[in-house]
């Protein structure tokens, strides 16, 4: 990335990187942008917010090359330019890392950071070139990983940093970064944070894309909230604060802010009564050792660790979709064998899986469908009885022919719809038109109607907007006051302060510590878990 | 090394190949016969041909099942051209031509009429098979060119076989593309994850063309040879044919999921069921129980393709 004399003059003048104005487009009959305004400067973090919905990702995808506005302009250094494709923005200096992973999976790392940018010399690729710079950069953003490691064995979080590095090689004077730390860890968080204050200082103007306000405060020098698709608020950093931006983002819906990091529920009376779940020197995998925890009815206890605590790994490990090589699992005081998810889901064990997109929804059936999935009417409890014919006979065990959901399939769908607020344009919408929030909310219907005695959530808020979030949690609160015993793992600390009243840290496969959410901070749980 | 070896996705071909060539040669030493074995070569050579252009197409994602029908055009064109008294060199020319040519135009079904390519090839192998019945109205055509023949089955200074030689040549081509220039990274990164192909750039239309023009000059060279090995040519030549490439391809180790390609492992294949044939062949088991025999072969490759792809959940075969 050699500093670009152009731009060195460009940042003296106070002059734009890149600059959009009036941009409007329409989906279907619908207007999503309607008329935005927004100007990156050279060296500069611009930080962009707003709600799931709100229009990031439609200007962002304008901006490289992946959408073609229906009006409105955009000038690079002051010139005008149309991308009709994401190559031509690339080539014009603009570059992105992209919130959905862009990597090809069956390709190897070099493969893939050079992907549609071969060196090549008489129209064969130079890989001794192409590896020698793979290394350099791997090396940079911490991937101990050889440059032919093949990207879809990595970790996601390490298949992230491979998409970054793809963002970042070569030369660019924007650098557009959507959602890049979603998959990575402190270590790596602040790693990439160097890299984007090298970049700024060498000139690049950069577009940060991020629900992490935190980061947002921590990194950017502007910051610009889009709202249902306008402008509302657009400032240098220092001019505002989180409270205000939230404000911004949210609206009307503003009684939710302040306020985040207070649990808004009095802890749980645990003693004497038999944990609902209890693990007793677990061992699992390669990872997990002599894990020890319990939860009862109506606790929400939290599971605190970074990528690669295992965390996720334990919760795959209680539903059963990795196996427990020693150590007891107990139910209601008696020892049960959970070795798989038909066993978890029969003893009322519910998983909220990490990865929504991969384990989760199925993205060619419709909300109502990935709902459903699994409900069976007649199990129900709070089914009224009706005599069995072939009209409300479960349509799934008919084989799944019929078309149209039999109605009390239609009413527990219903009933979970207005329950959680999940806003989608009707029952048949397909699931993947909606918002990550409003996926993952259609996720915790499935498992609600399965009525489950424990539920399992691992990062249940990863990639939803701060209104979903607030949803989520009061789903999560109801669920508990109903008698449901709660574990909710995740990487967000100040989501654990607010919705467990324990929580339990991990740390390199073990259970370091168990603190009471009442009686501790955020700075303590983030020294236990780092170690 | 051997550790490296023993664990590649081809792996499994060549110890199947050792395996089915030992079985055979116990049940009638015929079958290591010099006769026997130049007969699997120039059979293995030209499917391995086919298969090699198929290994492309399918690590884009997509099939072609008109491989055969291009085949059996190829082989009736340069039949025909060879009675007019065309010269060799320009015959196998125009028949290359000829084959890029369809290939072409099953890439402009795809591209512009946006249709799946299975549903394209689809269509132009019945095309194609019509064109070739137009043609030759159901009648043979007879090829009186000895060095046509002497290509396909001869031996380049008496030792190597020319359809070998041909093959090589050809795996050679193929792999250099597929590995060392950009479009072939391409086709791999369009069968692993389309939109990020897109994302980075890649011009998938432009590389649907050239993998299906270039699987389509590969499918002619195959029907050519076809052509010079049997002196004659009709519409019969080639049919099925399609299904073989699939089948080398997916025996060889590439999976139908695109992404990847293993030409290592389609030429091992091509080997493994030219020998098989040869084999059941020469154990006078009759013709009918081929099918059965490919059939369990293909299912034993697809499982252990499965097995070796692996799965995170116990039981589970993620497709």
């Amino acid at each position: 990335m050699a500093v670009n004399a152009f731009v060195e003059e460009a940042q003296r003048a106070g002059a734009s990187a890149l600059r959009a104005t009036g941009m409007r487009k329409r989906f279907g009959g619908v207007e999503v942008l309607h008329g935005v305004h927004l100007e990156l400067r050279p060296g500069e973090v611009h930080a962009l917010l707003g709600e799931n919905g709100a229009g990031k990702s439609t200007i962002i995808n304008m901006l490289s090359g992946r959408l073609s506005p229906d009006a409105g302009h955009v000038e690079l250094h002051d010139e005008r330019v149309e991308f009709k494709n994401p190559l031509s923005a690339r080539n014009a200096g603009i570059s992105m890392i992209a919130q959905e992973l862009e990597v090809v999976p069956t390709l190897s790392i070099v493969e893939n950071i050079f992907l549609g940018a071969e060196p090549s010399k008489f129209g064969l690729i130079r890989w001794g070139d192409a590896r020698r710079k793979v290394t350099a950069i791997l090396k940079e953003l911490g991937v101990d990983a050889e440059p032919s490691c093949i990207v879809g064995a990595m970790s996601v979080a390490d298949q992230q940093l491979v998409e970054i590095a793809k963002a970042i090689v070569g030369d660019f004077r924007v650098l557009i970064m959507d959602e890049p730390t979603s998959a990575l860890n402190l270590e790596d968080t602040e790693r990439l944070f160097k890299i984007v204050r090298r970049l700024k200082a060498a000139g690049v103007a950069i577009l940060y894309v991020s629900h992490r306000l935190w980061e947002v405060f921590d990194l950017a020098d502007r910051v610009t909230v889009l709202r249902d698709g306008n402008v509302v608020a657009s400032s240098s950093i220092s001019e505002t604060d989180i409270n205000t931006v939230i404000r911004a983002m949210l609206g009307n819906k503003s009684s939710l802010i302040g306020d985040a990091g207070r649990p808004r529920r009095k802890a749980v009376d645990i003693r004497n009564k038999t944990p609902t779940l209890k693990l007793e020197a677990i061992d699992s995998g390669s990872l997990l050792r002599d894990i020890s925890l319990t939860v009862h009815d109506g606790e929400v206890v939290g599971l605190a660790g970074v990528l690669g605590s295992g965390r996720t790994e334990l919760c795959e490990a209680i539903y059963g979709l990795r196996p427990i090589d020693k150590g007891t699992l107990s139910l209601k005081g008696a020892p049960t064998d959970l070795s798989e998810p038909k066993a978890s889901l029969a003893n009322g064990v519910f998983l909220l899986p990490e990865d929504r997109k991969s384990e989760g929804i199925f993205g060619h059936l419709d909300v109502r469908e990935n709902v459903i999935l699994g409900y069976n009417p007649a199990t129900d409890p709070t089914e009224v009885k009706v005599a069995p014919t072939v009209a409300n006979r479960s349509s799934w065990r008919l084989g799944g022919a019929a078309p149209i959901a039999v109605p009390a399939e239609r009413r527990a769908f219903d009933t979970m719809r207005k329950a959680l607020g999940i806003k989608c344009s009707g029952p048949l919408s397909n699931i993947l038109q909606l918002s990550g929030g409003n996926q993952q909310k259609a996720l915790f219907a499935r498992g609600a109607l399965s009525h489950p005695s424990v539920m399992v959530l691992s990062e249940p808020t990863r990639g939803v907007d701060v209104g979903a979030k607030e949803e989520i949690y009061s789903a999560i609160d109801s669920f508990a006051s109903r008698g449901v015993a709660i574990i909710v793992g995740s990487s967000e600390i100040g989501e654990l302060l607010r919705l467990a009243s324990r929580i339990y840290v991990l740390r390199a496969g073990r259970i370091v510590a168990e603190v009471e959410t009442a009686s501790t901070t955020e700075e303590e749980i983030l020294k236990l878990m780092a170690g | 090394m051997l550790k490296r070896v023993l664990s590649s996705e081809s792996s499994a071909s060549i110890i199947a190949l050792i395996g089915v060539v030992v079985i055979f040669t116990l049940i009638n030493d015929r079958f290591l016969t010099r006769l026997n074995i130049e007969g699997i070569i120039v059979s293995a050579s030209i499917s391995a041909i086919a298969g090699l252009g198929m290994t492309l197409i399918i690590a884009m994602r997509a099939l072609d099942l008109s491989v055969g029908s291009i085949m059996g055009f190829s082989a009736i064109s340069g039949a025909i051209l060879l009675s007019y008294g065309v010269p060799l060199p320009l015959v196998i020319v125009a028949g290359l031509i000829v084959g890029g040519a369809l290939g072409f135009l099953n890439s402009q079904l795809i591209n512009l009429l946006r249709l799946p390519s299975f549903v394209a090839t689809l269509a132009t192998l019945s095309m194609i098979l019509g064109g070739e019945l137009l043609i030759t109205e159901g009648a043979t055509v007879t090829i009186r060119n000895g060095m046509s023949s002497r290509l396909v089955i001869g031996k380049l200074f008496g030792i190597f076989p020319w359809a070998a030689v041909i093959a090589a040549i050809v795996f050679a081509c193929v792999w250099t593309i597929f590995h060392w220039t950009p479009f072939g990274r391409h086709v791999a990164a369009i069968g692993g994850d389309t939109r990020a192909a897109v994302g980075a750039g890649v011009n998938v239309k432009a590389v649907t063309v050239g993998v299906f023009s270039l699987a389509g000059v590969l499918a002619a060279l195959a029907g050519l040879m076809v052509a010079g090995m049997l002196q004659n040519a009709d519409s019969t030549v080639g049919v099925g044919a399609e299904l073989t490439a699939i089948a080398v391809v997916v025996v060889g180790g590439t999976s139908l999921m695109g992404g990847r390609g293993n030409l290592v492992g389609t030429v091992c294949a091509a080997f493994l069921l030219a020998s098989v044939k040869a084999g059941l062949n020469i154990a006078n088991v009759s013709s009918k129980y081929e099918g059965l025999v490919f059939g369990g072969i293909l299912i034993i490759a697809l499982m252990a393709d499965g097995l070796r792809r692996g799965t995170r959940r116990k039981g589970m075969l993620v497709v």
